[in-house]
Order: C-alpha cells, then sequence, then structure tokens
C-alpha cells in the first residue's frame, strides 16, 4: 500500500463531498441548528403546553350513591376547583355509558361515591375515580381530584378527632422532606446521559450513510466505479482513501454537534440563571465522549463502508443501511432503561457499551477500566470490518453484481430445486416465526406434549412437505445412506466430551453475561425427569430433536448450503441452529454442536451420524443432570454443578483422535452427490 | 503489445449452471496497430476487456500487456493501459482539470509534469474552453473529450476501447475515431471493442469477431471476404455465425 496514493484518493474525496449540498446539509448545517432550534422550540412548546392545560376546563361526571351531608360536602369541594366541572348525574347513572363518554374523551373522569362501615364501627367513604391514563387532560383531572380529596381527608379526620377531643396534631408522627443531593452537574448528566447516546448515535450514522453509499454504491451507479479500478491505484488503497473520507466527515458531524449541543445547554442554563445557579458545565464529560465516539465512528464508517460496496447502486445501499440504523437506535436506547448498569458482557457488545459509557460519564460516575475494554474491542471489530471491506471490493461477484431475481415459486409438476439459499432463507425465517408463536404457545399448554407437536409438525413435516412439493428425492436429498458402523462408534466416544466442552462454554458465557436464577432453573427443568419418567424425556428431549432437526437442519438447510463450500454451509447451517434455539444464551454452544454435526454429516456422508450424534448430546444431558452425583467418575468433573475446566484438555485430545478416526474410516469427501 | 492465450471466463449462474463468458479466447495486437473486438451485445466483448484491464480475474487462460502477466503482475498492466468505455462516468462535481489531476496522480504521473501533460492533452482535444469548469456544466461531447484526455494521461502504450462510442452523435464519435486513428500513429497498440459492422470496417487493421464467447474468426476484411466469398460484412459475419450454430441465428 501507498500512503501518497491514499492521500491523493482521500483529498479527491474530501473535496468531491464537501462540493456536495446533501453533505453540508447533513453533515455541517444540521447539527449547528438543530439544537438551538430544539432548545428553544421545546422549552417554549412545554411551558405553553403546561399553561395550556392547566387553563382547561375539566368535565367530571359524579355518581353520588350515599347523597347526604358529608359525601355533598366532599363534591362541594370539588367544585371549589376552578378548572372542573362537576356535572351531577346521580339519578340516571349507567356506569358503562359513562366509560365510553371517558374512552371518546368527552369527560375527563368519573367519580363514583359510596360508602360502608370499617370493623370497629366507623364510616368510610370509597371513592372509584375512572381516568384515562394515556391522556394528558384525563390524567390531570385525576390528580386534581386525588389531591383535593386528601385535603378533605385530613378536614374530615380532624373534625372525628375534635369530637372525641383528640388533638389533631397527633397524626403527625412522620414528616418526610426530600432534599436531593445530588448537585446541578449531575442532574444535567442524569438527564442529558440519557438520550445524549442515542442522539449521537443516530446522527453520526445518518450523516456517515449519506456519505458512504455516495462512495461506491454510488461510483457504480455513475459508472466511474471502472475507471479508478482500472488506474494504477491499488484496491486496498482506494478503500483506505474512502474509509478515511467516511471518518474525517463523520468526526466533524460528532465535533459539530457536541459543540451545538453544549452552546445550546449552556445558553439555556444562563437565561434559566437564578434557578439552577452558576455551575458549569461538565466540559471534560464532553472531550471524554468525543475520545469514546471516535472507535465508534471508525466502526460505522467501516460497515457502511462495506454495504457501500455490496450494493449496486445509492437506492440499495440505503435500503441495506436501514437494518444497521434501526438496530443501532434499539441498541442505543438501554440507556433509557432502568437497572442496566454497565458490566463486563456488556462492555463487549457494541453500541450498548458505548450507551451506557456515556450514561455514565455524564454522571461522572465511570470506571476507566470498562473505556479501555470497550475502546479496545471495537477497534478489534473495526479491523476484522475494514478486512471485510476490503475483500469485498476485490470480489469481482460483489463489484460487478447483477440483478438477483429469483422466482420463490416451486408449485407445479416438473422437479423444482429447492436447495436454493434464497429459498432456504426464507423457509427458515418462517420456520423461527412459527417456532416462537405457535411452538411457544404449544409448550406454554404443556411442555411435553408441546415439544412433541413442534418437533413433529413444525420441524419435521414441513421439510418432508417441501420435498415432496418439488419431486425430490428424499433419500438422497437428506442422504439417507449407509455408512461404515465403526462411525457410530466415533460419535459414541465423542458423546461425553462434546458435551462437557458445550456445558463449559456455557458456564463462561454465564460468567460474563450472568443470567437470572429463574432463567437456569426454566433451562434445567426441561432437562430433568419429569412425572412422566426417565424414557418418556429420553424420547421427547433426545430421539425426537435427533431426528426432526437433523432432517431439517443437516439434511434440507445444509444440503443447500454446501453448494456454496462445504465449510460455508457448515458454518452457516450452525450458525442458523444456534439462532433456532431463540435464546441468545445457547445461542454459541448450540452453533458449536452444529459445527460439529455439519462436518459428521459432510464426512459421513449419511444423515444417520448426525442423528445419532445429536440424539447422544441430548440425552447425555438428562442422564448428566439427574443422575451424575451416583456416579463416581462424574463428582470428579462435576463439583457443585459446575464443570471442572481442566476437562477441556482431556476433551479436546479426544475429540482430536476421533476426528482423525473420522478421516480415516471416510477418507473422500464427496462433493453435491445430487448433480 | 497484447497477447492473449486461451482466456476463458466462467460465471456461476443463479441456478447453479456455469455460463461461458469469454470460452477460449486467443489473439494477439502489435504495437501501432488496431485490433477490433467484433460481436453481437452479450458475446463476451466487455467480459474479455474487463479481463484485460484485470478488474476481472480469468478462470482459465493467460495474457500479457507489454509483457506484463494480468495475474502476476496487474498493477503494472495498469499503469501500462489506457481504459475508456462507453458508459464509464465522470466525477460531476469536480472540474474538467481535477478530474484529469486526479487521475495523472492515481497513474503516477511526476506532479511537475502533470501541468504539462495537461496542456498537451487541452491543445490535442481542443479542451482550452472548460478546463476549469465542473463536468456537470460540461455537454456531452467536452465530457467526452475529459474522459479520453484522463484515460491517456499517462501516455500509454496501450490502449483499450470498449464500445466507446455507444449513445454519441456521429460528431462526437468521429471525434473518438480520429483519436483512435491518433494513437495508432503515435504507435500504441489498440484494442477497440464493437456490434457496428461499418465501425469496425473503417478501423480495424485485424478484427476478431466473437459470439457466445467464441473466437468465430480472426483477421483482416479482406481475409474474410477470400475466405467466404461474400462482400456484405452483415452476410459475413452471419456466415461466420451460422457456421458454428446451425442456422437458427
Amino acid at each position: 500500500m501507498n500512503l501518497k496514493k491514499i492521500i491523493v484518493i482521500y483529498k479527491k474525496e474530501m473535496l468531491d463531498l464537501v462540493r456536495d449540498r446533501r453533505t453540508i446539509i447533513t453533515s455541517f448545517i444540521l447539527p449547528i441548528i438543530l439544537y438551538p432550534l430544539l432548545m428553544i422550540g421545546l422549552s417554549s412548546m412545554m411551558s405553553r403546553q403546561e399553561m395550556k392545560l392547566e387553563q382547561q376546563q375539566l368535565v367530571i361526571y359524579l355518581n353520588d350513591t350515599v347523597y347526604d351531608e358529608t359525601s355533598r360536602e366532599l363534591i362541594e369541594s370539588l367544585s371549589q376547583i376552578e378548572t372542573l366541572q362537576i356535572m351531577d348525574e346521580a339519578i340516571v347513572y349507567n356506569e358503562s355509558t359513562y366509560l365510553d363518554l371517558l374512552q371518546d374523551k368527552s369527560i375527563q373522569a368519573l367519580i363514583s361515591i359510596e360508602d360502608s362501615l370499617s370493623s370497629t364501627g366507623y364510616r368510610i367513604f370509597n371513592i372509584t375515580c375512572f381516568y384515562d391514563e394515556t391522556s394528558e387532560k384525563s390524567s390531570m383531572a385525576y390528580r386534581k381530584i386525588r389531591d383535593n380529596l386528601h385535603e378533605i381527608e385530613k378536614v374530615l379526620i380532624s373534625k372525628r378527632l375534635e369530637k372525641i377531643k383528640i388533638n389533631s396534631e397527633i397524626l403527625n408522627a412522620v414528616e418526610i422532606k426530600k432534599e436531593n443531593i445530588a448537585p446541578p452537574e449531575q442532574m444535567v448528566g442524569f438527564l442529558v446521559g440519557k438520550f445524549l447516546p442515542y442522539l449521537l448515535i443516530i446522527l453520526t450514522i445518518s450523516g456517515a450513510s449519506v456519505i458512504a453509499s455516495d462512495l461506491i454504491a454510488g461510483e457504480k451507479e455513475r459508472g466511474t466505479l471502472e475507471t479508478i479500478l482500472v488506474s494504477a491505484a491499488r484496491r486496498d488503497e482506494l478503500v483506505i482513501g474512502k474509509y478515511l473520507t467516511i471518518i474525517t466527515i463523520s468526526i466533524i458531524t460528532v465535533l459539530l454537534n457536541l459543540l451545538s449541543m453544549y452552546l445550546s445547554f449552556r445558553h439555556i442554563f444562563m437565561q434559566l440563571g437564578t434557578s439552577m445557579g452558576d455551575f458549569q458545565l461538565p466540559i471534560g464529560n464532553f472531550a471524554l465522549i468525543l475520545l469514546l465516539m471516535l472507535p465508534l465512528i471508525t466502526l460505522f464508517s467501516a460497515i457502511l463502508l462495506s454495504i457501500s460496496t455490496y450494493s449496486r447502486n445509492i437506492k440499495e445501499a440505503q435500503s441495506y443501511q436501514m437494518p444497521l440504523l434501526f438496530g443501532a437506535i434499539m441498541l442505543s436506547m438501554v440507556s433509557f432503561l432502568p437497572g442496566f448498569e454497565l458490566n463486563l458482557g456488556f462492555s463487549l457488545i457494541p453500541i450498548v457499551n458505548f450507551s451506557l459509557m456515556m450514561r455514565d460519564i455524564m454522571l461522572n460516575n465511570y470506571q476507566l477500566n470498562y473505556l479501555f475494554i470497550i475502546i479496545g474491542s471495537t477497534l478489534v471489530l473495526d479491523v476484522i470490518t475494514v478486512y471485510i471491506s476490503i475483500k469485498l471490493f476485490h470480489s469481482e461477484n460483489v463489484l460487478f453484481r447483477t440483478a438477483e431475481e429469483k422466482s420463490l415459486k416451486f408449485w407445479g409438476k416438473s422437479k423444482k430445486d429447492v436447495f436454493n439459499l434464497q429459498f432456504v432463507m426464507v423457509y427458515f425465517v418462517i420456520m423461527i416465526i412459527a417456532l416462537y408463536y405457535i411452538g411457544g404457545s404449544w409448550q406454554l399448554k404443556d411442555m411435553m406434549n408441546g415439544l412433541i407437536k413442534t418437533q413433529l409438525l413444525l420441524i419435521l413435516l414441513p421439510v418432508i412437505m417441501i420435498l415432496r412439493i418439488s419431486k425430490t428425492d428424499i433419500k438422497s436429498a437428506l442422504r439417507l445412506n449407509y455408512t461404515n458402523p465403526l462411525n457410530f462408534v466415533l460419535v459414541l466416544i465423542a458423546a461425553l466430551p462434546l458435551l462437557l466442552l458445550a456445558g463449559i462454554m456455557g458456564q463462561l458465557i454465564n460468567y460474563v453475561f450472568p443470567v437470572s436464577e429463574s432463567y437456569l432453573e426454566a433451562m434445567q427443568n426441561l432437562i430433568t425427569v419429569q412425572d412422566k419418567g426417565l424414557w418418556f424425556t429420553v424420547f421427547v428431549v433426545g430421539v425426537l430433536p435427533g431426528i426432526c432437526e437433523e432432517v431439517m437442519f443437516r439434511g434440507f438447510i445444509l444440503s443447500a448450503l454446501r453448494k456454496k463450500g462445504l465449510w460455508y454451509g457448515i458454518i452457516l447451517t450452525a450458525v442458523l441452529f444456534g439462532a433456532f434455539h431463540l435464546d441468545p444464551f445457547r445461542f454459541i454452544p448450540a452453533a458449536f454442536l452444529g459445527i460439529w454435526l455439519g462436518y459428521l454429516a459432510v464426512k459421513t456422508n449419511s444423515l444417520f451420524v448426525p442423528i445419532l450424534a445429536h440424539f447422544l448430546q441430548n440425552s447425555l444431558a438428562i442422564l448428566i443432570t439427574n443422575y451424575a452425583e451416583n456416579v463416581s467418575f462424574m463428582k470428579l468433573i462435576i463439583k457443585d454443578e459446575m464443570i471442572a475446566y481442566w476437562v477441556v484438555i482431556p476433551a479436546l485430545i479426544i475429540l482430536y483422535l476421533v476426528i482423525k478416526g473420522f478421516s480415516i474410516f471416510n477418507p473422500v469427501v464427496i462433493e453435491n452427490i445430487e448433480e | 503489445m497484447i497477447i492473449v492465450n486461451n482466456l476463458t471466463k466462467v460465471f456461476q449462474q443463479q441456478n447453479g449452471e456455469d455460463l461461458y463468458a469469454v470460452n477460449d479466447l486467443s489473439f494477439t495486437a502489435e504495437k501501432g496497430e488496431i485490433v477490433v473486438l467484433l460481436g453481437v451485445n452479450g458475446a463476451g466483448k466487455t467480459t474479455a476487456m474487463r479481463m484485460l484491464s484485470t478488474v476481472l480475474q480469468p478462470t482459465t487462460g493467460t495474457a500479457t500487456l507489454e509483457g506484463y502477466d494480468l495475474e502476476k503482475d496487474p498493477q503494472n498492466v495498469r499503469a501500462n493501459l489506457g481504459f475508456l468505455s462507453g458508459d464509464t462516468g465522470l466525477y460531476a462535481r469536480l472540474t474538467a482539470r481535477e478530474t484529469i489531476t486526479y487521475f495523472a496522480r492515481l497513474y503516477d504521473v511526476p506532479e511537475s509534469k502533470i501541468g504539462d501533460r495537461i496542456n498537451e492533452m487541452a491543445d490535442l482535444l481542443d479542451m482550452h474552453d472548460f478546463l476549469d469548469k465542473k463536468i456537470d456544466f460540461l455537454s456531452t461531447g467536452m465530457k467526452q473529450k475529459v474522459s479520453i484526455a484522463r484515460s491517456i494521461i499517462h501516455d500509454p502504450p496501450v490502449m483499450i476501447f470498449d464500445e466507446p462510442t455507444v449513445g454519441l452523435d456521429i460528431l462526437t464519435a468521429k471525434n473518438i475515431i480520429s483519436f483512435i486513428h491518433k494513437c495508432k500513429e503515435d504507435g500504441k497498440c489498440v484494442l477497440f471493442s464493437t456490434h457496428i459492422m461499418r465501425e469496425a470496417e473503417r478501423i480495424a487493421d485485424k478484427i476478431v469477431m466473437i459470439h457466445q464467447g467464441k473466437v468465430l474468426a480472426q483477421g483482416s476484411w479482406d481475409d474474410f471476404k477470400t475466405d467466404t466469398g461474400l462482400h456484405d460484412l452483415d452476410d459475413i459475419f452471419i456466415h461466420y455465425v451460422n457456421s458454428i450454430n446451425g442456422a437458427d441465428v
């Protein structure tokens, strides 16, 4: 790579972009005017809105079933409130009619007064206030009524006490005063910290995405890409030059955003003057946030660059950017959620880590070690994404991608090829939705029964139907082939080491993302022998998934995906298999087992081998959970429900020997048997 | 010069079948010679030229350009090559001068010589009036001149033109053709692709007819005429197509 060339490309892209009106508007002008406008607009609108609400007439319907002196007194006091208009409709009272009126907002509240006697003979007024929490006006009516009634209650009580000659001050046993000790900076930090990460992340991405889509997809669209590809510049030089351009513009955007935000905040507080005291905005924190933003910016830029490289034109690039933007928004919103504190696990999840860290920085309450973990882990992701970008830029399939329009129709008389990536992906998405809604509700009703139905009807049946309808030969498509019996012996040997390795992975994930006890209990229940007995549990949790899930994944999905390369197929199938468990904590162990099962399917060219392996994994898990404490050998490995970590070494050695064994018994990998 | 040996490019289609876009293409183009790749749309001309400009990688076969191998030394291949096609674009927000300067730098033209080179180009192509205007404000003809200038700014010994006259009016197209003649006079090796028979006849020293990725015939028009006994160019082309395909074209 030649630095001089990179600079040439960088300078040209910068010149080109700075002359682009869209860039100037989204990256430079918008941040400068957005915050002052937002601040002015919001503060004036809020005060006006509040005033308007305060002055609005609120219509209240009343149903007084008691109708005596005291109840009249209550109502009288309510009607003293200026904005309340009380309609006494006791005579033609019909609750449902008034609830309808409340719902269509013709009235703001409905009060019903009844009375009863306490066990000691005192009279109690039971007042029910119907209101609509989602309506501001209705909520305000409720608050006014509530506050007013509390006041009346005090009066009533003191009257009662007077009758029996007791001073009403006896009631003031405890008095609560609130004194907020948070300094104003921290209050501001608390409020700003909640929405700042969210705002900054959206602004960064939306600014960078306009530029990124233009830089490569835009060049494809305008036909200039070929001219630079045939020039003497290397492709990595082109990618890096463009990458630096996106980063530069994004940094400028973020800087302008922060500066504009800072100034408009300062302005607002200076206007508020005395009420907030004369304190300094935490400018050091803004600088720290900027430092934190840098790796995030480089990461976004790299992802956006990859998207742009992959897309055929700007429009396509923009539609691929949407999921990224949505995902980023969702993840950045964790700073709104209470109870989310930065820990080791969260500090490894991109965006979530920034969002939480920024909130902590604004609160002046952050831990330096997490700051380094976040920056470090993001930079690692960064390098990977830039590498992918360069790879994509070298791939002619990507650079000269033609329209991919493919019909999903496969009904008809002739044999149709359902073994293609697109069909399988659509099928998988439909299945995972079905699993979530239909399978989930079956299992909620009756766990065991639901599992059986899920396996047979949702996992096995659709595959068989697809293969029948598409007139595919099921036996050869699913590879129901004869295989060397010694393969089964090898699977048997590998079963325990694999289960332990997967278990250890689960333990490590648990360590990084501690999950709740109730979740672990639910998981445990699944593989605990229920009252139906051991053999039934083994059948439901071991045999059925062994057959049904293998037919779906290693039979159908892998057959389609392996066409693009054996390892590509095995790994993608394993990822889908992991995702199919609908549980982020089980994803990695499941995907790990998926790779092993895929390897078995490809290596032995027979689905029976992964079926046995899958059955063994699940069944062994049941046996170990329920009977490990009775076996002295297992006691050595599992202590306090934790697998000892030294197990990794012998397990890997056994696994290695088993893999060697497979290579001896199955020397040839047969590819694409159906062709 | 260009030496092409058994160049083949296979694309994997969506239905999993292989498409031979270029199938066993061999020819040579000498210094000071204009070689025309002649074929209908979809014959494989663009794919062949993209391979020669190292944008696409050949599936099998080799080619050298000024002695540099396509796959082993793509950097030097591109440095010795000027590439112009009918559908390449320009950066609308840059001026003509900025555009040409950018490419001069990408092609490692020494900074001290760039100004002189641009003046030479402007003299040759009559571009002085609009050198400092933004591309957005130029007419098609002017843009085409900028494209030519950017493709030849590094004075490459080999020029590849991929259907450069497609969609141009007669006057602009004529500019290009006369520019190609100028290249030949300067002793450059020129490879030119077109689907227009007359255009091929007018400028070619040698014609390589390709159809469905395969070479139908190569030689001069005179060779073809004596070979087939026909005189009309279209007839000659159809004759060769039929000779490999049966009579279904």
